[in-house]
């Protein structure tokens, strides 16, 4: 992995409505990426992760902070500047695939090459070879209801990856996915950021993702907590026996001076109308000497 | 590109069908409206158009046929036949009335024959004779059908009855039916013994009608001299104006029917693709190809509405003959122009008028789930 930030976010900041009724989506989040770097962006629903990929991919607007991607501020563009930077600079892989019902799989992969210098005539050679390479090449001509949910989704990693973007922006890529299906296509980002040196940065919720992923990034009320994710704080729902991460759980309790994370609210009130119900054995770490390292660039004063 | 996204706009192709079939019942309306007119200004002008003078003369001012009064000495037929290149003169008199024949009531072109005018008389004759003697008529075959009479039988010209002695092709009009009597007849009718109506000017095949028509301008006072070509657009043109009018306000309705049926589909599409739609927007795309791409599905709706209509226009036409015979209908090349014309404008508004929803669409629903 380079050092070379391919993508730079600079105290972003974004808030929809006002006065009382408005939300913090997104409060001041500073990060850089390198170039073939893998980040995981996690966090509770309504955290702000949606609308932090948004804004680096150039969608949104945000009302404080700037975003570089590849040494091009994005913001300080006319609108028509930023959708070729969208075009040439990222790619984007979405939860719900997102294809052109209306095309086949070689035209649903060549759709961004129109707006690339050279055009569709220059890019067909790479979409045979990404098409071969992701296991589409004998569905070139396959429209988009025929395929499996594992395949529109390999079309929608080789669209994004048609114009050679130096950045990858994948909204919950693994989520309308069989765990199989969802498997491949993370080894195939991963792929894509070793082997091709693109910096993939996504969004979500499998904890299996973090595994392959070079930096896991929690957002939380629109701020951001780094971490590394080399081990994760594994701990056992003491009522139904479920991995939880310590890091992400957001469902706590307190017994006897030991505390308790749980995998859903069912449980926490199962355990709290009796406690005494579920050993000790029950919860507690998974596996032992656990180990997590914080970030040592990361400010959590805030 | 634009391709693709029209495809992506376009999505099912039953939606557009369905759409383009509404452009084309509204468009079919107009065209079948204006064909009614066409026909019936064809069977108007049916009479100058088949007995084929080289040239007509008729009183000064006048220049056709249709809702007119011409009335001419009968000195000036010598007149004409003197001047050079002239081969022949055949006189009628004429008159614009009201027939009852069996029940009904016809308004008719009545024509007066001389007793060597036949270059002047029916064209076509289905039953009976093809002139008309004393107290006798020939008239048209449909009027004769749909009156419920045949030969021998008396129908009523001004209050004279006439025998019919011979049943006519091409000659019927809902308008104006053309009915053949003696030129005597006709005077008694109108009381006049010296004047005629038209003159059917024959020129010699070495002569030059427009020439000719120049010499009797000269030499013949007081008369209006046309060539049958002109005489005959005259006469259309009078026909037609009568029609103009509603048909005027006929294809502004089916305008305003597909401008609604158009801009409805393109409006409708584009929030049904607008998911697809944000995403093209999401990786890059432009609105203006977006633009030009609802354009183009207006104008692709528009065009195939327009080619429905033809095609069923040019249908309804041979089975209107058959079943409603008495109806002519002419779709003519100016109202196929004009009904394109219609569906061009009307397809850019529609376009227009969807452009603001393309604008409001947002890429960032692409990341909504």
């Amino acid at each position: 992995m380079a050092d070379t930030p391919i993508m730079i976010a600079d105290h972003l900041t974004k808030t929809f409505g006002t006065g009382h009724s408005a939300v913090h989506a997104v409060d001041n989040v500073s990060l850089t990426a390198s170039r073939g770097e893998m980040m995981l962006v996690m966090g509770p629903s309504g955290s702000g992760k949606t609308t932090l990929l948004s804004m680096i991919g150039g969608l949104l607007r945000p009302d404080e902070g700037q975003v570089q991607i590849d040494g091009v501020d994005v913001f300080s563009r006319g609108e028509r500047e930023i959708a070729k930077l969208r075009a040439l600079k990222v790619g984007f892989i979405f939860q719900s695939f997102n294809l052109m019902e209306a095309l086949s799989v070689e035209e649903n992969i060549l759709l961004p090459a129109h707006l690339a210098p050279g055009g569709v005539r220059a890019a067909a050679p790479r979409a045979n070879a990404l098409m071969e390479r992701l296991g589409l090449g004998d569905r070139r001509n396959a429209k988009p209801a025929t395929l499996s949910g594992g395949e529109k989704q390999r079309v929608a990693i080789a669209r994004a990856l048609i114009n050679r973007p130096p950045l990858i922006l994948a909204d919950e890529p693994t989520g309308n996915l069989d765990s199989h299906a969802g498997q491949d296509v993370m080894m195939t980002l991963y792929d894509i950021s070793r082997d091709d040196g693109c910096t993939v940065m996504l969004v979500a919720h499998d904890p299996r993702v973090e595994d392959v992923a070079d930096r896991l990034l929690w957002l939380e009320d629109g701020a951001l907590r780094d971490r590394k994710a080399e081990t994760h704080s594994w701990l056992k729902d003491p009522v139904c026996g479920m991995r939880v991460d310590a890091w992400t759980a957001t469902l706590f309790s307190e017994h006897e001076g030991e505390r308790h994370v749980f995998c859903s609210r069912r449980c926490l009130e199962r355990f709290e109308q009796e406690p005494a119900a579920y050993p000790a054995d029950h919860g507690g770490p998974v596996q032992e000497n656990l180990q997590v390292f914080r970030d040592d660039t990361f400010d959590d004063s805030k | 590109m634009l391709h693709w996204l029209l495809r992506t706009l376009v999505g099912r192709l039953p939606q557009l069908l369905t759409s383009a079939g509404g452009v084309a019942f509204a468009l079919l309306l107009v065209l079948l409206f204006e064909a009614v007119f066409a026909g019936e200004s064809d069977q108007i002008v049916a009479y100058p158009d088949n007995v084929a003078a080289d040239v007509w003369v008729m009183q000064r001012g006048v220049s056709n046929m249709h809702m007119a009064i011409s009335l001419v000495k009968d000195w000036k037929i010598a007149a004409v036949a003197k001047i050079e290149g002239v081969t022949a003169v055949t006189p009628i008199l004429y008159m614009n009335t009201v027939v009852i024949a069996g029940d009904r009531e016809w308004f008719s072109f009545v024509v007066g024959l001389p007793p060597d005018g036949a270059r002047a008389g029916p064209w076509a004759i289905s039953h009976g004779a093809s002139h008309p003697g004393s107290g006798e008529t020939v008239v048209p075959a449909l009027l004769a059908e749909m009156s419920g009479i045949g030969l021998q039988d008396e129908i009523t010209i001004a209050d004279k009855t006439f025998a019919v002695v011979g049943l006519s092709d091409g000659t019927y009009s809902m308008a104006n039916s053309v009915i053949f009597v003696t030129e005597r007849d006709l005077a008694d009718i109108l009381s006049s013994s010296d004047l005629i109506s038209y003159l059917l000017v024959d020129v010699a095949d070495s002569a030059e009608p427009e020439a000719v028509a120049e010499r009797i301008r000269r030499q013949v006072p007081d008369v209006s001299v046309l060539l049958a070509a002109d005489f005959v657009a005259n006469d259309y043109a009078v026909a037609m104006q009568m029609g103009l009018e509603m048909i005027s306000l006929m294809t502004v309705i089916g305008g305003a029917l597909v401008l609604v049926v158009v801009a409805f589909s393109v409006y409708g599409q584009i929030s049904r693709q607008s998911r697809e739609l944000a995403i093209a927007r999401a990786i890059g795309v432009r609105p203006l190809p977006l633009i030009a791409a609802a354009l183009m599905m207006a104008l692709f709706i528009g065009a195939i509405g327009v080619l429905l209509a033809i095609l069923l226009a040019c249908l309804t036409v041979p089975l209107t003959a058959a079943l409603v015979p008495q109806l002519t209908l002419h779709i003519t090349l100016a109202s196929l122009i004009r009904v394109g014309l219609v569906v061009l404008v009307a397809a850019v508004i529609a376009a227009l008028l969807s452009i603001r929803r393309l604008l409001k669409i947002d890429p960032i629903i692409a990341l909504k789930g």
